[in-house]
């Protein structure tokens, strides 16, 4: 039997190291023992405190994602190595130092530089190209408004949805069509998965140990698809204010994503019942994707995107007597007025709090989707991506 | 910033410090090394230098005072140690340039290739110290890192040095941990580098250059000893660019500027070691960080009265802002270098003047208008604040009365407080009539000196050493 040769991979440490200098994974190695929990990570912490590790071994690709899921830094999925080589790539896409900071990822606070963000897009298998959409997506998710506390320890199941507007949809490959929500499309898939293991290496919402989430959701691997560009109304960032050339990444609180098979009225009806206590006590903003079919249809018969809005903010409705018997009506420290003085009300506090966006098939029998919000204060955060540097 | 706050919440006191926005990151560092990573801050947006007021308070009350009720009434929570290699512990075996990718990947080089610091070399270096390698030096910020023989030796080997040289760096991190020197302050944005003046038989012993070219690199243990200062403020003190060095600019590191003492012993005059306290025939370093330097060149005259004109307008021209460090910021603190060639001190020496008389001229020309002076301190910069006038100095005693012989905004003042605050040495090439000259960082890196404690077995080791 020959000798094997042994290879080296220089990868980039992925996780993540407070402004103050501490590894958040000290942190994450005492609470995964509290919560018995280490069995998932034995290796939790123990690993060389520098920005760049060799790894040498027979097949070291093997070895790395042996060692990262050991440490506790992957989705449980296999990841691509962080290499030196594959991180530089992606840097090279974006104007910004490597060291640039984009701020810290709460709860843990690892501080998100360009470069670390870019190690978690490599192992969450990001084209170079994807990576200005990963930084705007990161960029949205730190801001104040998006909770990132609060999402990553809440005892409920929200992820991050990403929506990417504009021309770099295209041209990534970005699925706004058919299955825009499932496998299949890597931009879809690693782009969503890239802003996952950043709050996983970088905030250290490590389930169990500092998230809460009773169930999680399938969500929380990705979520993250594109608005078709041929819908009848002015697409997402054309309505928020961008110019059409412009691309954007927004993003929401989804508590999870609810398929709708119909129109509008099924739209409400789901809405209705699937009304979140949390939505409607934090006036969450919640977003709809309407099929192509429905949408051009309803844009024939005259309406526009915000007759939409008015007309599911109407008929979204939940009976007040119901809610009564709610568990959230026996905790919740306020409870609003306008619960207690109508027989009936409006799951989503203004038409203004509904996105409507136009993705999926192009298909007679309609597949639509209701994406609940969980938390306060109101998000929809956007933000421009700048385009790829080549 | 970040040390007053600490102070006060050593002594019970709660604190917030207000960080510009372009300064967290520091903060952070700079707390830690403290030893109070969670030292509240409370962000302004932007940097309030190029604020108007409105936009100012605009921003505090908009954003900064918020975190400021954060930072004064919500408990800090603790962090623990971040974990580090044990001393003398192997963190990577490969081949050389595998082990400088390594070193520079992690940001433990300075971007040239460096000499891989193996056990047996380290230990080659430590033949040269009597001290054991574990030995203390001090602690050094912002990482609040222990200086030990042993670091010094492995940054050694790093930078190039012999094994010889490292009496020089024993010597040097004694001055670098040396609180009057002020290491702390190395990453501040004006990024003054330090200069190391180096006096004593050692110049000759190791061959330090000290004639034509003192300043350029090409001279092993000028080169190496003073890339090696860099590395240790690097690896040891923790000062890295992007992070808690914050020079705007920066600049590249000095080499050592040895002094010509064979011309100086010929003159008569005293070294920069002598001026500074250090025995004769002893060697010695000075540490100094300067902001920046110029040369003088062909100073032309063979008279005092011709040359010294010169020399003092290139002091007066090049202490300008660093006036804040002669009074405003600290009082009496600055301490620009002139450097003059051998031929310019010798021809001033023939006159009859010894170095102090030298100071004494250089004093009494190197002046500016005092309306330049206050407008340096409180209008030009916000270095001192409330727009400090001279007479007032005067008045409250904090500066000599040669500040305020009349309150005529147009009257001469001079840089600084007192003659012998001018250092004088000699080096460079003998026969050229130019000079150096060096504005000073005051406080921020103030003149220190430490002598070069050398081996028993120092001549054996020394002969040792030049056979290989």
């Amino acid at each position: 039997m020959g000798r094997q040769e042994v290879d080296a991979l220089w990868i980039v440490i992925p996780t993540g190291q407070r402004a103050s200098g501490e590894w958040i994974d000290d942190t994450l190695r005492r609470r995964a023992e509290e919560a018995g929990l280490l069995a998932r990570t034995p290796e939790a912490g123990r690993f060389p405190r520098q920005r760049v590790e060799v790894i040498r071994a027979v097949d070291p690709f093997a070895e790395v994602n042996e060692r990262f899921e050991a440490r506790g830094w992957t989705d449980g999925l296999p990841v691509v190595p962080p290499t030196l080589a594959r991180v530089q790539a992606l840097c090279a896409t974006t104007a910004r130092m490597p060291s640039d900071e984009l701020g810290e990822v709460d709860p843990l606070r690892g501080v998100a530089t360009v470069e670390k963000i870019a190690a978690n897009a490599v192992m969450a298998g990001c084209r170079p190209e994807y990576f200005p959409v990963v930084l705007a997506a990161v960029e949205a998710l730190l801001d104040p408004a998006f909770n990132m506390r609060g999402v990553q320890t809440t005892d409920e199941n929200v992820a991050p949805l990403l929506v990417v507007n504009g021309p770099i949809a295209a041209r990534l490959g970005i699925n706004a069509g058919f299955g825009a929500l499932g496998p299949g499309w890597r931009a879809n898939a690693a782009i969503g998965r890239a802003v996952r293991l950043v709050m996983l290496n970088l905030g250290g919402g490590w389930p169990g140990a500092v998230s809460l989430a009773g169930l999680g959701q399938p969500g929380r691997y990705s979520l993250c698809l594109a608005e078709r560009d041929d819908s009848p109304w002015p697409p997402l960032h054309v309505e928020l204010g961008y110019r059409p050339d412009q691309s954007t990444v927004t993003v929401w609180r989804a508590e999870t994503a609810i398929n709708v098979t119909g129109g509008l009225a099924e739209l409400a009806s789901v809405m209705g019942s699937a009304a979140s206590a949390f939505t409607m006590l934090y006036t969450g903003r919640v977003a709809v994707i309407v099929a192509p079919f429905v949408a051009r249809k309803l844009a024939k018969d005259g309406w526009s995107k915000d007759d939409v809005k008015r007309h599911l903010h109407a008929q979204a409705r939940v009976s007040v007597s119901a809610m009564r018997e709610w568990w959230l009506r026996a905790t919740a420290r306020e409870w609003p007025a306008r619960f207690e003085t109508q027989d009936h009300v409006s799951a989503i506090a203004s038409p203004d709090d509904i996105t409507v966006l136009v993705a999926g098939a192009d298909l007679a029998i309609p597949q639509l989707a209701y994406f609940p919000s969980w938390g306060f204060p109101p998000c929809r955060i956007t933000r421009e991506i700048a385009a790829p540097l080549d | 910033m970040l040390r007053a706050s600490a102070a006060a919440e050593e002594a019970g006191v709660p604190s917030v410090s207000l960080t510009c926005e372009g300064f967290i990151g520091q903060a952070a560092t700079t707390a830690t090394g403290l030893g109070l990573p969670n030292l509240p801050v409370a962000v302004v947006p932007g940097h309030v230098d190029v604020q108007t007021v409105e936009e100012l308070r605009a921003n505090v009350l908009g954003f900064t005072v918020d975190a400021v009720i954060q930072g004064l009434t919500v408990a800090q929570e603790q962090a623990s140690e971040s974990v580090e290699p044990e001393p003398g512990a192997v963190v990577f075996e490969g081949s050389v340039d595998e082990i400088n990718r390594f070193f520079y990947e992690n940001g433990w080089s300075d971007g040239l290739p460096i000499v891989p610091p193996t056990a047996a070399r380290v230990d080659e270096f430590l033949k040269f110290t009597d001290r054991a390698p574990d030995e203390e030096l001090g602690v050094l910020l912002p990482d609040k890192r222990s200086a030990t023989v042993r670091n010094v030796a492995i940054n050694g080997v790093m930078a190039g040095c012999r094994p010889e040289y490292m009496p020089i760096l024993v010597a040097l991190i004694e001055a670098m941990a040396d609180p009057a020197y002020g290491v702390e302050h190395s990453g501040n944005t004006p990024g003054a580098e330090t200069l190391i003046i180096l006096n004593g038989p050692l110049i000759r012993q190791l061959g330090f250059n000290y004639q034509q070219g003192a300043l350029r690199d090409g001279f092993m243990a000028n080169t190496s000893i003073g890339r090696f200062w860099r590395l240790y403020l690097r690896n040891v003190a923790g000062f890295l660019p992007h992070k808690t060095d914050k020079g705007t600019f920066g600049n590249t590191w000095r080499v050592v500027l040895a002094e010509n003492e064979d011309a100086l012993a010929k003159m008569s005059w005293t070294t920069i070691a002598a001026d500074q306290g250090i025995a004769a025939g002893e060697s010695a370093v000075t540490i100094s960080r300067f902001t920046g330097g110029t040369v003088l060149a062909s100073v032309f005259g063979s008279k005092p009265e011709q040359m010294i004109p010169y020399l003092a307008d290139g002091i007066a021209r090049l202490v300008a802002w660093e006036v804040i460090f002669t009074l405003g910021m600290a009082d009496g603190a600055q301490k620009p270098l002139l450097v003059l060639s051998p031929i310019l001190a010798q021809t001033l020496a023939r006159a009859g003047l010894t170095k102090q008389d030298v100071q004494r001229q250089l004093f009494e020309h190197a002046r500016i208008p005092a309306w330049k002076f206050e407008r340096y301190l409180g209008e030009w910069t916000n270095l001192s604040p409330g727009h400090p006038r001279l007479v007032d100095f005067v008045k409250s005693k904090r500066a000599p009365a040669v500040f305020a012989e009349s309150d005529d905004p147009n009257r001469l003042v001079p840089v600084v407080c007192k003659p012998d605050d001018i250092m004088v040495a000699v080096s460079g090439d003998p026969l050229r009539t130019n000079a150096y000259v060096f504005a000073h960082n005051g406080i921020l890196g103030f003149p220190t000196t430490k002598p070069v404690r050398l081996p028993g077995a120092w001549r054996r080791l020394l002969a040792e050493a030049a056979g290989r």
